[in-house]
């Protein structure tokens, strides 16, 4: 800082500190989101894979009616099989206070040390089991209200209930997270399954194939060949399961997240540009006259420019270094929280060294850029003009027309005519201003109307659904044993039949593939059986019409089973492998059901055809409560339970009501805490805006106000005056902003919807966004113009003249 | 050494008659309406170590005229020469560099910045110019306040001084890069009288030792200083030509 013309610019920068420390601030809060986000961005792709990959996931499960160490030593051996193993998944259920069960995914492991396909970690306690124990994944264990040590009572298919010891945690990131699924994960040995009343026949072959095993087309021809070879042994292959390869159960939820924060940085992005912007604009209005003088003087606008650049450069610098930290900080938070979510372990927290170069480039290349045009064009300016800036343009005919219009309302007084037409004075920062506060606004609007049609959408999957439980049996009854079984059961209001058999896509080489995970859940497909005219479901329809009694071989689908016929139109065929056999139906229609899985739907009759479960069988019906508080559904099922197994009826899961609760609002957290926290970055680059173009207003009309006060004004008058004019830019930003998170919204509903659900969000403009953000606005406004009014309102007259 | 280039200046300058030369400017400026003509087919001549006087009455284009002569504006038509530079061929860039060598500009507001002290005001213009060693500016910036009289104002900021001595302030930086040339606008208007004659004496002084002013003012009891004084009314020179 040796020549004079930095000493000046230091000093400058000294003088106007407020200023300098907001547009530092500003800049720094985007560079905080953009890092937050970034930073979390690149974490989570890399532990995503790092934790799913890391367990060596099958690329296919091929269900056979046994499998033992011979077969597996053979598939081995064949060309294109990388890896081998047996398991078999057994569905129990455990019981987590007296008479309420869960869902209990029992995998049934042979060789705890020597597993190398879908491995997981010990994480507290034994491993492997002692016989007649269980490891419970360590997400599941608080689902069953249990301790490590303690004894809990599990039920599989054939057995009887049975009092096993969780002699440990284990921590599996192949799976959905336990409590997002309401279903516990257990693992035991295959002793340990005969104990509990199975066969301890392992009946999955789980495989890796050598090459493309990222490439769909690629494991399923090869697990086409091996299906071959094994029936060609002898064997007969019940069903096969591939997974989308390399993917978590809920990548695509995961992807959606990152897909709408890269939406939103991008945004943020364009705000910080508008910010700083703003903000260089009021830097050189406050600058314009000095800048005429030292061109006077001899300066050229080479070094103006360069002066003013090093400048920029510099409080980009500050602000990065700021910004930087926070970012990182907050990053790595939000980070851990999704990883816990969705069950991960985050082993590292590094961050690539591009996101600090991306953020330093753009902490200080985006400033510079959109300063240059305003800069170049102020240096270049005659000296003439620059001496004679007054920082005002003439008003328009509009802007004359609105001053006037409200000048005849009643009660409006002559400071808010001022404070009109003041706002109207500088078109250009008014415009920056209004766009950078409405685009901050409709981001704020948008994320809670994503966050209220989210909510709404799952609502509306709740209030569709209306019945209480879902009985699935281990085999098929008699439809009219159950239903006077149930009749004994005083809460039980209706009963309908929905039975539910697996269903595959038609594959040439006839094989019976479903895309589905371990879990069962995820990328599923099922043929169920619809009562005409049932009042239990309700489902909008997108396209065509619902089920008749009488029709024959018609299916209606929901929009996730839709996807799988991207061609298929209404009146079209399509077909399903169901139980090894062709079916064809003629589609009639598609519903839209949220947070079901892939399912088509069939009358009884239809169902019955093409299962060979006979028509008075059902494996699955619905139960409408008298009441439907947890407390009804909870001794009712308890109650329905004990009466079946009387008739030794085993059930297989028991489905309420609250549990699909549990299990939905789960996937929606995550969501809402990166709206929100996007949302509260952008209402403070929003309000710094306003705060930056409110003090160059008032720092430009320094010189105003001290003749205005010298001719008699107070300086109340004149901070009523300035903060009047701040609450009147945020009200027309409000009025802009509403409008435009309509279609803002409408997109994110849209890309949201559709890569979770295959279906568009609701739109909904939610009261508390609009008015929240209105009452923000309003308090933004005053806080933002009361700073500069205040400052402008204490300097004496004499200092207020000599302003240059 | 310096000493020497600027006795040089002073020969040639002396050699060359007419240091200053408009040829038939023409000044238009867009107005709402239109365009407004402030000045009209001017010519006009001032020779080196002249003191020239621009009057007129309030908006018939002095200021419009000496901001010709410093390239502060350019004009629409017509020829400026200064030193035999064809001003109104240079570019913004050209223009302020040649300027900040050339010529000293007085504003009838001092227009000093605010944020340097008044001897960093005066370093300012060489720091720009580049035109005295680094080392030595300090020095030569107190020697100018002292020409000025006011080398104990030198570590204060402009708004601690009175009216008349932020005018020498700006007089000194205006001899900052030794121009040739003088111009000053109303350079007394916001002077009482007394503090007006001994800037006007500072003027006359500077005049005495070589250099060329030229300055607008309103104030008849000034004629006195001049050596010459140009009329101006609704944009036509009127007297004083030459
Ligand atoms: N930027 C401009 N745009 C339009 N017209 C202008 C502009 N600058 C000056 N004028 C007009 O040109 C004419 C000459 O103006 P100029 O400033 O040269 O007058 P002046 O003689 O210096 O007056 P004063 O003694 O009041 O300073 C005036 O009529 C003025 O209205
Ligand atoms: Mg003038």
């Amino acid at each position: 800082m040796s020549s004079t013309r930095w000493k000046k610019l230091w000093r400058d920068l000294q003088a106007a500190r407020g200023r300098m420390i907001m547009m530092v601030a500003a800049i720094a809060v985007s560079i905080f989101g953009v890092g937050a986000i970034t930073s979390a961005y690149t974490i989570l792709m890399r532990e995503v894979s790092r934790n799913y990959l890391g367990t060596n996931p099958a690329s296919a499960y091929i269900e056979l009616e046994r499998v033992d160490d011979v077969l597996v030593e053979s598939v081995k051996a064949q060309p294109n099989i990388a890896e081998a193993e047996a398991t078999s998944w057994v569905m129990a259920r455990v019981e987590v206070s007296p008479n309420e069960w869960r869902p209990l995914l029992l995998f049934v492991i042979p060789d705890f040390n020597a597993l190398r396909l879908n491995t997981f970690k010990s994480e507290e306690g034994a491993f492997p089991p002692q016989e007649q124990t269980i490891l419970l994944e360590r997400l599941a264990l608080p689902m069953t209200n249990a301790k490590v040590g303690d004894a809990i009572n599990v039920q599989t298919p054939n057995g009887q209930k049975q009092s096993i010891v969780i002699s440990g945690l284990v921590h599996d990131p192949g799976l959905a997270p336990a409590w997002q699924e309401q279903m516990v994960y257990g693992y035991i040995t295959p002793s340990t399954l005969a104990w509990l009343g199975e066969s301890d026949t392992l009946q999955i072959l789980k495989v890796k194939i050598k090459d493309g095993s990222s490439n769909q087309a690629a494991i399923e021809s090869a697990v086409s060949d091996l299906a071959a070879w094994l029936k060609s042994q002898g064997h007969t292959v019940e069903e096969i399961r591939i997974p989308p390869p390399n993917m978590h159960p809920h990548q695509s939820q995961m992807n959606s997240i990152l897909f709408m924060l890269l939406i939103f940085i991008l945004m943020a992005l364009v705000l910080s540009a508008i910010l700083t912007a703003t903000m260089i604009g009021g830097l050189l209005a406050q600058q314009i006259r000095q800048i005429g003088i030292m061109k006077a003087i001899g300066a050229r606008s080479s070094q103006i420019t360069s002066l003013y650049l090093v400048m920029i450069a510099a409080l980009g610098l500050i602000a990065v270094i700021l910004g930087v930290p926070f970012g990182v900080a907050v990053g790595r938070g939000f980070a851990s929280v999704v990883g816990e979510l969705l069950n991960f372990t985050i082993y590292s927290n590094a961050i690539p060294a591009w996101v600090y170069v991306v953020e330093l480039l753009m902490g200080v290349l985006i400033p510079l850029l959109v300063a240059l045009n305003p800069i170049l064009k102020t240096t270049r300016t005659t000296v003439r003009e620059t001496l004679n800036y007054y920082g005002t343009t003439r008003e328009t005919v509009a802007s004359r027309g609105l001053v006037s219009w409200v000048a005849k309302l009643r009660g409006v007084d002559n400071t808010l005519l001022m404070a009109l037409r003041n706002t109207f004075r500088r078109r250009g920062r008014l415009i920056l201003t209004l766009s950078l506060l409405a685009a901050a606004g409709a981001m704020f609007i948008t994320g809670l109307n994503v966050k209220t049609g989210w909510e709404t959408y799952l609502t509306d999957a709740a209030s569709y659904r209306h019945y209480d439980l879902e009985l699935r049996f281990n085999a098929p009854q008699s439809e009219a044993q159950i239903n006077s079984i149930l009749a004994t059961i005083p809460e039980v209001q209706k009963v309908e039949a929905w039975n539910l058999n697996p269903a595959a896509l038609v594959r040439p080489d006839g094989l019976d593939i479903v895309r589905t995970y371990p879990d069962g859940g995820h990328g599923s497909f099922s043929l169920r059986s619809m009562p005409p005219e049932s009042k239990m479901m309700e489902a909008p329809l997108m396209t065509g019409r619902t089920l008749q009694p009488d029709d024959v071989d018609t299916v209606v689908l929901n929009q996730m089973s839709a996807a799988f016929f991207p061609n298929a139109k209404v009146g079209d065929t399509i077909q399903l492998t169901v139980n090894g056999q062709t079916a064809t139906f003629k589609l009639v229609g598609i519903i839209k059901q949220i947070l079901t899985p892939a399912t088509a739907y069939v009358t009884p009759s239809t169902f019955a055809a093409t299962t060979g479960q006979p028509a008075p069988m059902t494996n699955a019906v619905r139960i409408v409560l008298s009441q439907h508080d947890a407390q009804t559904i909870s001794a009712a099922s308890g109650a329905i339970e004990s009466a079946l197994a009387a008739q030794k009826i085993s059930t297989k899961v028991s489905i309420t009501e609250t549990m699909l609760e549990g299990a939905t609002s789960g996937h929606v957290y995550i969501f809402i805490y990166s709206l929100i926290l996007i949302s509260a970055v952008m209402a403070v680059v929003g309000v710094l805006g306003l705060m930056s173009s409110m003090s160059t207003s008032v720092i430009e009309r320094t010189r105003e106000f001290g003749i205005m006060r010298a001719i008699g004004a107070k300086s109340q008058t004149i901070l009523r005056n300035v903060i009047s004019e701040g609450i009147f830019i945020g009200l027309m930003s409000w009025i802009t902003a509403v409008p435009l998170s309509l279609p803002l919204s409408w997109g994110v509903d849209y890309l949201v919807g559709m890569l979770s659900f295959r279906a568009a969000l609701p739109l909904i403009l939610s009261p508390l966004a609009v008015f929240g953000w209105l009452l923000l606005v309003l308090l933004g406004a005053v806080f933002a113009s009361f700073y500069p009014a205040r400052q402008a309102s204490r300097l004496t007259i004499r200092e207020t003249l000599a302003y240059v | 050494m310096e000493t020497k280039s600027v006795k040089q200046n002073q020969v040639q300058a002396k050699n060359e008659a007419r240091l200053i030369e408009l040829r038939n400017v023409v000044k238009a400026y867009d107005v709402a309406g239109g365009k407004f003509v402030a000045l009209k087919n001017v010519d006009m001549q001032v020779g080196a170590g002249e003191f020239v006087a621009v009057v007129g009455k309030s908006g018939s284009g002095k200021s419009t005229l000496i901001n010709m002569i410093t390239g502060i504006d350019n004009p629409t038509s017509g020829e400026v020469l200064v030193a035999a530079t064809p001003v109104h061929e240079l570019d913004h860039e050209q223009l302020a560099v040649w300027r900040g060598k050339n010529v000293g500009v007085v504003f009838q507001f001092f227009q000093l910045l605010p944020t340097l002290t008044v001897m960093e005001n005066i370093v300012l213009p060489m720091d720009f110019c580049g035109t005295f060693p680094a080392r030595e500016r300090n020095a030569r910036a107190l020697a100018l306040l002292e020409k000025v009289g006011i080398a104990e104002q030198a570590d204060k900021l402009p708004s601690d001084l009175s009216g008349g001595q932020q005018q020498r302030a700006a007089i000194a930086r205006a001899l900052a890069n030794d121009p040739q040339i003088l111009v000053a606008d109303e350079p007394t208007g916001n002077l009482d009288s007394h503090t007006s004659d001994a800037v006007m004496q500072l003027f006359a002084g500077l005049a005495a030792e070589g250099k060329t002013v030229v300055m607008v003012t309103h104030e008849r009891d000034l004629t006195r200083f001049f050596t010459r004084t140009i009329t101006l009314a609704d944009g036509e020179i009127v007297a004083g030509a030459k």
